[in-house]
């Protein structure tokens, strides 16, 4: 063939070496840190020196302390589950409301198409924005959302609720109209999980559109034909072949929400009373906000790549194996 | 007759679905558009409007004066209560922003080219494995390779100053993020170009680099194209780095955080910066729609 052995190590190489050095190196050397005592206002005594004997390695400076401490540290703890929660929620959010943008959007007309083209526009929301714009109307007293939950979500329910206890013996209390989203545990993990269900769940529909798209229409028509309503085509025939797609996407949304941070410093800032402190935002108040423990907010940031690694390497797998 | 009957009772149902359908695709655009129009009302409302949820109001720009002036602004001009607003000059942040998104894809995207079509076109010893290689370094958290930019950056001088919270710095932490995710967009476009017409071009005499440089990359111009808008957005849009790495420098992202006064955060120039944020990006993501897809999942869901 006409391909010179050295050539493409020639196109490679510069982009190869410019990506070692901003992720291998970074990897490395935060592993090597997390494995010290080291905090910014006295930097530490690494253990590889180089004296005048060459290379020294003096073993007495490493420690493990660092992960000793992410393990019995209650706030770690605490970040790992708010972490879990929010992936869940927002996860099964994004795909199940994504999901069902598909499948609505997927038959033609003219509004169908609108939407289609709308499904893009979150995607220009930056994170750090998205933050700040819901906790802007999810402000208990001039929020547009705080609004509309009590006028569309609390008043009917409400109202339906007092005809209940209208009758005797029952008495059901009703939905308060004056909760602060944001300063209440649950809804700030809750509203937290649905900006980011905002920005994720129409390009998760995007993707599901197009592999929706890609489907053979004789199969529905067949269905159809057998005599199967809309619901069992759905379960029985979409659900089914979409699987591999649902898998995939589900996956990737869960790698990118164990690293939820940026709505976290712009919506909640952690709390209230660290509900929506994410591992990454503990890293981040740990090393640079408020301790300035490098050791340590290295050993952490450590078991985010462990838990990351084993996704990553899930969805390696499914990708790969999908054919 | 009970055909007629069955007829209109299954129109009926038809109606209603159909009638269903159209209510929830309005849910679903309302859902979509209300956080982004709110925005863009909430911008343009007069300070003592913003805080209530009414919608009238005379439109004012006052909101962008205010954040893109150094001197203080007048607001609510020939009321009897004239206040004036501090300008907050984030004119410096914008320019931050273009500066370290444009730097960083005139610096990634030539590279990623010749990698992507290196990897494309060679076989050479490893190139799967590195390419898969590649595409897990996107799932390195970003807090892992901010740690120890940081400490090296807080020590490494560079034209006389530490480049902690310099462009450059933010330029080089980008890199970590824009270019494994160019590479991948970029041999996706190189590996739909057929490849007789470098054949061809090589039996006609042409050495690999001319084939590169005269053939192959006219024709995935577009893709290139494409690719270097998504980098763009990505490093406009990039926060975390802004905010460890970048510092003082502040970015339009970690300048949003300014606009906290003492009376907590002032909404209507938070909105106001909040669009000059994302307008730009809206027109590049309308520019390529058709590949987000693609882009967000590495060609992983065809």
């Amino acid at each position: 063939m006409r391909k010179k052995r050295w050539v493409p190590w020639v196109l490679v190489g510069p982009a190869l070496l410019i990506i070692v050095l901003t992720t291998v190196y970074p990897l490395l050397a935060a592993l090597y840190f997390s494995f010290h005592k080291y905090r910014l206002r006295s930097p530490p005594q690494f253990a590889i020196q180089w004296g005048e004997a060459g290379l020294h390695i003096d073993w007495s400076l490493l420690t493990l302390d660092n992960y000793a401490l992410a393990f019995s540290d209650s706030r770690f703890i605490n970040s790992l589950q708010v972490t879990f929660w929010f992936t869940v929620i927002s996860v099964a959010l994004s795909v199940v409301i994504g999901l069902g943008i598909a499948v609505i959007v997927q038959k033609g007309g003219r509004l169908h198409t609108l939407t289609k083209v709308l499904l893009i526009f979150p995607f220009a929301v930056s994170p750090a924005l998205k933050g700040y714009s819901w906790r802007f109307m999810l402000n208990e007293n001039y929020g547009i959302y705080d609004l509309l939950i009590d006028q569309l979500i609390v008043g009917p329910i409400n109202a339906v609720l007092s005809i209940i206890n209208a009758l005797p013996f029952v008495e059901i209390p009703l939905l308060s109209e004056s909760i602060v989203w944001l300063g209440d545990k649950f809804w700030a993990l809750f509203m937290l999980a649905m900006s980011e269900t905002w920005g994720w769940a129409p390009l998760i529909a995007l993707m599901f559109v197009g592999a929706l798209g890609s489907i053979d229409e004789q199969i529905f028509e067949a269905a159809r034909i057998d005599g199967a309503n809309r619901l069992q085509i759905f379960f029985r025939v979409t659900l089914p072949l979409l699987r591999p797609v649902i898998l995939i996407v589900t996956m990737l949304k869960t790698i990118f929400s164990l690293k939820m941070f940026d709505q976290v410093v712009t919506m909640t800032g952690g709390g209230p009373v660290r509900a929506t402190q994410t591992i990454n935002y503990y890293i981040h108040q740990v090393g640079f906000v408020r301790g300035l423990d490098i050791g340590y907010a290295s050993a952490m940031s450590y078991i985010l790549v462990v838990l990351l690694t084993i996704c990553a390497a899930a969805y390696v797998s499914l990708v790969l194996n999908r054919d | 007759m009970t055909t007629a009957a069955t007829g209109n009772r299954s129109g009926f149902r038809q109606q209603s679905a159909k009638a269903l359908e159209t209510a929830a695709l309005l849910l679903i655009i309302a859902f979509i558009v209300l956080p982004i129009l709110w925005l863009a009302i909430t911008a343009i409302k007069p300070q003592e409007k913003a805080y209530s949820t009414t919608l009238i109001f005379t439109p004012t720009l006052t909101n962008f004066e205010i954040i893109f002036s150094d001197t203080s602004v007048l607001i609510n001009e020939g009321t009897d209560r004239e206040r004036g607003e501090v300008g907050r000059n984030m004119i410096p942040n914008v320019f931050n922003s273009i500066i370290v998104s444009g730097a960083t894809i005139l610096i990634a995207i030539p590279l990623a080219t010749l990698a992507a079509y290196a990897f494309s076109r060679f076989q050479f010893l490893g190139n799967g494995v590195l390419l898969i290689w590649i595409l897990t370094t996107q799932f390195i958290p970003a807090i892992v390779v901010a740690i120890p930019f940081f400490t090296l950056f807080r020590n490494v001088v560079v034209f006389g100053k530490p480049l902690l919270g310099t462009q450059l710095g933010l330029i080089i932490v980008n890199m970590s993020i824009v270019l494994p995710y160019a590479i991948w967009m970029i041999k996706g476009f190189v590996d739909a170009l057929p490849g007789e017409i470098e054949e061809a071009a090589f039996v006609d005499g042409c050495n690999d680099f001319q084939i590169l440089f005269f053939i192959s990359l006219p024709l995935i111009r577009p893709g290139v194209l494409v690719a270097s808008v998504f980098a763009f957005i990505m490093s406009w849009n990039e926060f975390l780095f802004a905010l460890i790495i970048g510092r003082e420098m502040r970015t339009m992202q970690v300048a949003l955080m300014t606009t906290s006064g003492a009376r907590g955060i002032m909404w209507e120039q938070m909105a106001a910066a909040g669009l000059v944020v994302m307008v730009p990006i809206f027109f590049l993501a309308m520019f390529i729609r058709k590949n987000v897809v693609d882009g967000l999942t590495m060609g992983a869901v065809k």
